[in-house]
């Protein structure tokens, strides 16, 4: 099981530096979906490696690497797949964080602090919904029609399912 | 097998609870109340690794692996990783504007909502003062005479969140 693990944190911090490269000299616009595209393409690097090199990989100890292929390598993705998911949540928060984005603003003021209104001036609610609509729309969640947005058919599953989770865990209006 | 095995029925036994927990209870402390359950199942994984079966006795060769630490703790890691996953579900149907806005958006399925009209639904004085309350409850920031500054812990992560940002070429973001 040693191998597909060690690999699968390799696999992630190469993943570190590509996403890092790629987003510094292209700048995406899709940004979600250009490191969904990175991930895709090493996952699959990384099962090639898995499956070309021998257990031990030349360094790993003998008693750990017993394990049967599949299991290694299931074992691997998972470590891989997880290791993103929870990358994600910390992209997230550092690109569209908006309460990381209030502590900025708060910080690169003038004096380091502000009144609720002046928060609310450097940040509007229309400049908020403004990028979460356009990224929906993007991913096709949303559809822009004579300036008036509503749910596609992914967007009301989503929404359907979110809903019934609020309702269901008592979480409130939330957003 | 038996690790991952294990790590996956512990978190189902998780996640009913949790699930059970929050929908009989009004929990404030949502966070607390997470983590604190996924530590309570903790030992749930060491029973259920201990009671499954040696893979060499159910699975087939490529999907065997010796019950030694290694394979103990791929399960462990499996019961974290999915309750990070979940996590992230939870956030983003408790908190996420885009979530919220596609909510709103089901009130006229058909003809939709105009920005005016969505704003006038969402209100952002609500959403902005609701968060300004959870940080400052979180001990991000602190209010004195109507004026918000960051305490030492915000400033930390302000810090943090801008070098990201510069790093990843995202933009002032939010």
């Amino acid at each position: 099981m040693l191998k597909g693990l060690v690999l699968a944190l390799f696999i992630f911090l190469v993943f570190l530096i590509v996403h890092v490269l790629v987003f510094r000299a292209f700048q995406p616009t899709r940004r979600f979906d250009a490191m969904v595209r990175i991930m895709a393409v090493l996952g699959a690097l990384m099962i090639a490696i898995h499956r070309l090199t021998p257990a031990t990989m030349g360094f790993l100890p003998e008693p750990y690497v017993r394990a049967g292929w599949a299991v290694d390598l299931l074992n691997g993705l998972l470590v891989f797949g997880f290791l993103f998911i929870g990358y994600c949540m910390f992209y997230f928060l550092v690109d569209r964080g908006f309460s990381g984005r209030i502590m900025i603003e708060i910080e690169s003021s003038a004096q380091r602090r502000l009144r609720q209104a002046e928060i609310a001036a450097r940040y509007s609610l229309e400049m908020v919904l403004h990028r979460r609509l356009t990224e929906m729309v993007e991913i096709g969640r949303v559809v822009l029609d004579d300036g008036r947005y509503r749910n596609s058919g992914k967007g009301r599953s989503a929404a359907a399912l979110f809903r019934f989770s609020k309702k269901f865990l008592q979480l409130g209006e939330g957003g | 097998m038996r690790g991952l095995m294990a790590g996956f029925l512990t978190f189902l036994f998780y996640f009913a609870v949790q699930a059970a927990v929050f929908h009989f209870r009004k929990v404030s402390r949502r966070a607390v109340a997470l983590v604190f359950l996924w530590l309570i199942c903790l030992p749930l994984y060491v029973l259920c690794y201990l009671a499954l079966p040696d893979d060499s006795l159910l699975w087939p060769a490529p999907l065997a692996a010796p019950s030694d630490g290694v394979t103990f703790f791929s399960g462990l890691l499996l019961y974290f990783f999915i309750f990070m996953g979940y996590a992230q579900f939870f956030y983003m149907a408790e908190s996420s504007v885009g979530v919220r806005t596609m909510i709103e958006l089901t009130a006229d399925p058909e003809r939709g909502l105009s920005m005016e009209e969505l704003t006038r639904i969402y209100r952002y004085d609500w959403m902005l003062d609701r968060r300004m309350k959870r940080m400052i409850h979180a001990g991000y920031l602190i209010e004195e005479d109507g004026w918000y500054r960051t305490t030492s812990r915000g400033r930390l992560v302000a810090s943090v969140l801008a070098r990201c940002k510069r790093l990843l070429a995202l933009g002032p973001g939010g």
